[in-house]
């Protein structure tokens, strides 16, 4: 026998049932990711190539603009790598952001005549995110290597902590994003804007070397960006570089913070979504 | 002991609905308030029982909460006051163009459709070919959906509806799906779903088809239960309340 009372949220059933019910609907969320992977392009003629293609078109503009019209290859040695390393990872954390989003909207039908753990779509947004972010892992040392050198070294022993704790991260924005565009649709324009500023503001196309120069100050608020730490983690298992201890700890805060904060609240209020739609 | 399948207790269920369909952030902003809303009352104070191997016919003008109050019963929607409870494992909403992706192809659809019920794969592998045979829609299965004719979409629901061998079935307006031979097909089914014990809803303006089919059935009026009882004597009751005119 089972009970729905009103005001009743994650209580309904208790976090060990709703744990138990997303393992249970583990296939239908792998089902949905890589149906979307492949639906995406299938009707393009390069079909998944462009998972690769798309960041890579992306880093070669900035390149263009911030390496050569604009000098920046001069504060770093390996520009490259530094600029491919963090395209591929911010684009992970963006792009889960966007369809994180569109979980929920785009599966309305489903949602409104069905039953199932609801988490389970804002997961395979980020699953379905997170391979095509991996694949581009690839593609980052078949073209940092040969250009800068950059081979792979003993500190990619961190590179699947580091991706745990990304995804943790980004799953935890997905789940934010998904449940504020329920009610509240402007999300789906403010993202592109937010998600911009935030890529200016971490250190992808700009050395450190840049703030470094400029005083303590900056260098303690900008570091307070979850993507400075976690390009630092990033960069210590991809490139080698020596990790900033301190961002990272503060980075590892905000994962646990946005990552368990989002699901949380996305959970409580998953009872209350199908009545938007 | 109550043999009771389904009880809904005192629910209510209100929306908010939005004044303006799209808010935006600038007449939020002038407003100072987030959106505009008016409260829509779906449900008020609802409640009755569905007992085993019954099925409960569901009438009311458009707008009187029979969709919402399936829902509520599906437990696809929390209500805010009241409690519903559901004995037995599995229940199934179906309504019309019901949690398909009109892209993807016909068996892509019954995989989707299934897994999101909760089942595994190789158990819709295992019940694939019954869906698809049941349906009659074995030549069209690897086409996309949106090149389906509006029957065939309903028949390939309704056939996954019935494998899923839930122990409620809920209807919402598919009960006059598909030709003559498939409605003869379907009503046989649910009557063999009724005879392992199972229970069936329907929410249908075909009153005479109600009639046939239904051991009880509920009215409701603007949210409200307006009549509970055998099904003749509710949907006399129901259309002598209608404008002649649409009687």
């Amino acid at each position: 026998m089972s009970t729905v009372t009103a005001g009743e949220a994650a209580r309904l059933s208790g976090w060990r049932t709703y744990l138990r019910n997303l393992w249970r609907w583990r296939e239908f969320g792998w089902f949905l990711a890589m149906g979307n992977l492949m639906a995406r392009n299938a009707s393009t003629s390069l079909g998944l190539f462009w998972w690769v293609i798309n960041p890579l078109i992306m880093a070669g503009i900035y390149f263009l603009v911030f390496g050569v019209i604009f000098d920046g290859r001069s504060g770093e040695e390996h520009f490259i790598a530094w600029l491919l390393s963090g395209v591929f990872v911010f684009n992970y954390t963006a792009t889960a952001m966007t369809s994180g989003a569109n979980s929920i909207l785009a599966n309305g039908r489903l949602l409104v005549n069905i039953r199932f753990p609801r988490l389970v779509l804002p997961l395979s947004a980020v699953v379905e995110t997170g391979i095509g972010f991996v694949l581009s892992i690839a593609v980052y040392y078949v073209i940092a290597w040969p250009a800068n050198g950059v081979a792979p070294g003993p500190g990619l022993v961190w590179l699947p902590a580091a991706f745990a704790l990304h995804t943790l991260f980004n799953l935890g924005l997905a789940a934010w994003t998904a449940r504020l565009a329920i009610p509240f649709r402007d999300i789906n324009n403010l993202i592109p804007h937010i998600t911009r500023l935030w890529f200016y503001l971490s250190p992808i196309i700009w050395p450190l070397s840049l703030i470094e120069s400029r005083g303590g100050w900056m260098e303690q608020i900008a570091s307070l960006n979850p993507m400075f730490g976690m390009l630092s983690f990033y960069r210590t298992a991809l490139m080698g570089r020596p990790l900033d201890t301190g961002a990272f700890l503060l980075t590892l805060a905000w994962a646990l913070l946005i990552g368990l904060g989002g699901i949380l609240s996305f959970v409580r209020h998953e009872g209350n979504m199908a009545r938007h739609l | 002991m109550s043999s009771a399948v389904v009880s809904v207790n005192g629910v209510g269920v209100r929306y908010r609905a939005y004044v303006e369909r799209n808010s935006t952030l600038r007449r939020a902003a002038a407003r100072g308030r987030l959106r505009e809303t008016a409260v829509v009352v779906a449900l008020e104070d609802v409640s009755f029982e569905v007992q085993r191997g019954e099925t409960l016919g569901l009438i009311g003008d458009n707008g009187a909460g029979k969709s919402t109050l399936l829902r509520v019963i599906a437990r696809t929607m929390r209500p805010d006051s009241g409690s519903v409870a559901v004995r037995g494992e599995t229940s199934t909403l179906l309504q019309l163009g019901a949690g398909f992706n009109l892209e993807l192809s016909g068996s892509r659809n019954v995989y989707l459709s299934g897994l999101a019920h909760g089942l595994r794969k190789a158990e819709i592998n295992r019940l694939f070919g019954d869906i698809v045979d049941f349906a009659g829609v074995a030549e069209a299965i690897d086409r996309p959906l949106k090149s389906y004719s509006s029957g065939m979409v309903s028949r390939l629901a309704f056939s996954i509806s019935m494998h899923l061998m839930p122990d409620i079935l809920l209807l919402d307006e598919v009960l006059a799906v598909g030709d003559a031979g498939f409605r003869e097909k379907s009503r046989s089914a649910m009557r063999e779903l009724l005879a392992r014990g199972g229970t069936v809803m329907v929410a249908s303006h075909a009153l005479r088809m109600m009639v046939q089919m239904c051991d009880r059935v509920l009215w409701l009026d603007r949210g409200r239960v307006r009549g509970l009882g055998q099904a003749e004597t509710v949907i006399e009751a129901y259309t002598r309340s209608l404008p002649p005119a649409a009687g």
